[in-house]
């Protein structure tokens, strides 16, 4: 995730999901996303590409009966 | 009216004793609620009829039969996210202001069936976050200890009314530390129990995989006997846990000698140093632990940085995709705080929260090694007393990593208790954390503190100043 927010890149994500805030509310998201962007390089450490995530998949008594 | 306010473990003796007509502690309640809360704002429903209803019930069943349990006959309430059928349920929000469904969240359904007293639906942020806001239909809860005061959220109502002691228990949902916030703040006990627990269904999303939903009291004793009725597996809910259920009161009052507590220094004095006030509870707590034979230890895991991280990103992401399709409809009717954060969780990409869930794994399997051969594990809950509720930072996720998260990341339960009162005679806590499933270590521990110190012979000003007989 880029910290350094453009107009263009700004522009593709909020197409991307779909939303189309008021100016004022891009020019906040343009203010926070370096916040958002450290925190998504935070979650990345050396890891094989082996290591899973949490949410495993499993069969519960139901799908057994 | 009665000027003590009862426990529910009190009033469950004095029911059972017919000492206490659960109609007379139904009324106390309801002459508490109209005294106070034109100034808390800790219902937005009231269900009065349905109240006194319940309680004449419970009290003819009960000369009867006698109480079938603990619950029965005690006033409730419930976070306004839990389904009630037949009862508006808004989730704090103007999309759903004439919701009213169908069917009892299983929660709910729980409570009702063990003989509870329904007062009402309680004030929440909207969908669980963002608060406090004051663009919503209803205003925000307001903290009794001075109301000039946030709750902390986004369980906001419900802390606010068991502290007035305008309930005896009720209902909070924690995806971030939204039980154990509000329990820390307005001075009460909350536990988030271990993930899967207790039945999501019926109960609006914030975030998939870290909700919770638990009990809020004034003791810890209390939401004991509260998990006792709610735990269980519910095929409703995908992440149900299917488990013996234990006596979740069968440690208490057995005493801690012995017990290992171990202590994350680093994240309340290093990685979000907390309060002079916060600290000093925490300090004494420990003191209280060591006197009553306790053996500390000192845990170290990874900065509360990158639990925050992981479980905004994961928290953030699961919002965004629980309320995607309002956000793309009708995005202007959030309130401005929940738009703001729903439009950047939709920033976040795929492999972001992949990343975060892969995270996820490892900061779990870290947390699983650090409390091997320990019983609980302790650090804050808030990082200071409440905060004028005009001065709530509307980023303040990012301003300071949260102490409750790293539990909702992991899964483990956590609960938070009163430790005393720091500035302005505001409530601080401590949060202990649990091994999965381990309530009754948690509650033992807890109920151990309350007991060794006098934070439960105090009230709000507020209730005694107001409430006359």
């Amino acid at each position: 995730m880029q910290s350094d927010l453009n107009d263009a890149a700004l522009d593709y994500l909020l197409a991307r999901a779909g939303l189309d805030p008021t100016a004022e509310q891009r020019a906040e998201l343009k203010t926070v996303h370096a916040a958002l962007a450290a925190m998504a390089e935070r979650v990345r450490k050396p890891r094989g590409r082996m290591a899973e995530p949490a949410h495993g998949y499993g069969f519960a008594e139901e799908d057994l009966a | 009216m009665s000027d003590a306010i009862p426990t529910i473990a009190e009033a469950a003796r004095l029911i059972a004793a017919k000492e206490l007509s659960p109609v007379e502690l139904t009324r106390d309640c309801l002459a508490r609620v109209h005294a106070l809360d034109g100034e808390l704002h800790a219902f937005v429903h009231l269900t009065e009829e349905r109240a006194l209803a319940d309680a004449r019930a419970a009290e003819r069943a009960i000369m009867a039969g006698g109480p079938s349990g603990p619950l029965h006959g005690i006033p409730i309430g419930l976070k306004d996210i839990v389904d009630t059928k037949g009862i508006t349920t808004t989730c704090g929000s103007k999309f759903l202001q004439d919701n009213i469904p169908d069917a009892d969240a299983a929660c709910a359904g729980k409570l009702a069936a063990a003989g509870t007293v329904l007062m009402g639906k309680l004030t929440t942020h909207e969908f669980a976050d963002g608060g406090p806001s004051f663009d919503l239909p209803a205003p925000p809860a307001r903290n009794p200890w001075n109301t000039e005061h946030f709750t902390a959220g986004s369980s906001s109502g419900t802390g606010a009314a068991v502290a007035a002691g305008l309930i005896l228990g009720g209902i909070g949902t924690d995806t971030g530390g939204s039980i154990r916030g509000p329990a820390a703040l307005c001075g009460i006990a909350g536990i988030k129990p271990t993930y899967g627990l207790v039945s999501r269904a019926g109960v609006a999303p914030a975030a998939y995989s870290l909700d919770h939903i638990g009990p809020m009291a004034w003791t810890a004793e209390d939401c004991a006997l509260m998990l006792q009725a709610l735990a269980g597996h519910d095929a409703r809910d995908p992440a149900s846990a299917s488990r013996p259920i234990p006596d979740y009161t069968a440690l208490l009052g057995r005493g801690i000698k012995g017990l290992k507590i171990g202590v994350i220094h680093h994240f309340h004095e290093v990685d979000h140093k907390v309060s002079e006030g916060t600290q000093r509870g925490i300090d004494a707590a420990l003191a209280s632990f060591r006197d009553l034979g306790a053996e500390l230890r000192e845990v170290q895991l990874s900065p509360l940085q990158d639990w925050a991280a992981c479980g905004s990103l994961i928290s953030m992401t699961e919002r965004a995709a629980a309320y995607e399709e309002w956000s793309r409809t009708r995005l202007g009717d959030f309130s401005e705080r929940l738009r703001s954060r729903l439009i950047l969780g939709a920033l976040v990409s795929g492999v972001d929260y992949v990343q975060a869930v892969r995270r996820r794994r490892e900061l779990r399997a870290e947390l699983q090694r650090a409390m091997s051969g320990l019983d609980v594990v302790l650090t804050a809950t808030q990082p200071a007393e409440a905060a004028k509720i005009d001065a709530v930072p509307k980023w303040d996720l990012f301003d300071k990593p949260g102490f409750t998260m790293p539990f909702n990341v992991a899964g483990y339960p956590a609960i938070s208790v009163c430790a005393g009162f720091g500035a302005g005679g505001l409530p601080v806590a401590i949060q202990l954390v649990g091994k999965p499933f381990h309530e009754p270590s948690l509650f033992r521990v807890a109920d151990a503190l309350e007991k060794a110190t006098p934070f439960r012979s105090q009230r709000p000003a507020l209730v005694s100043d107001r409430v006359t007989a």
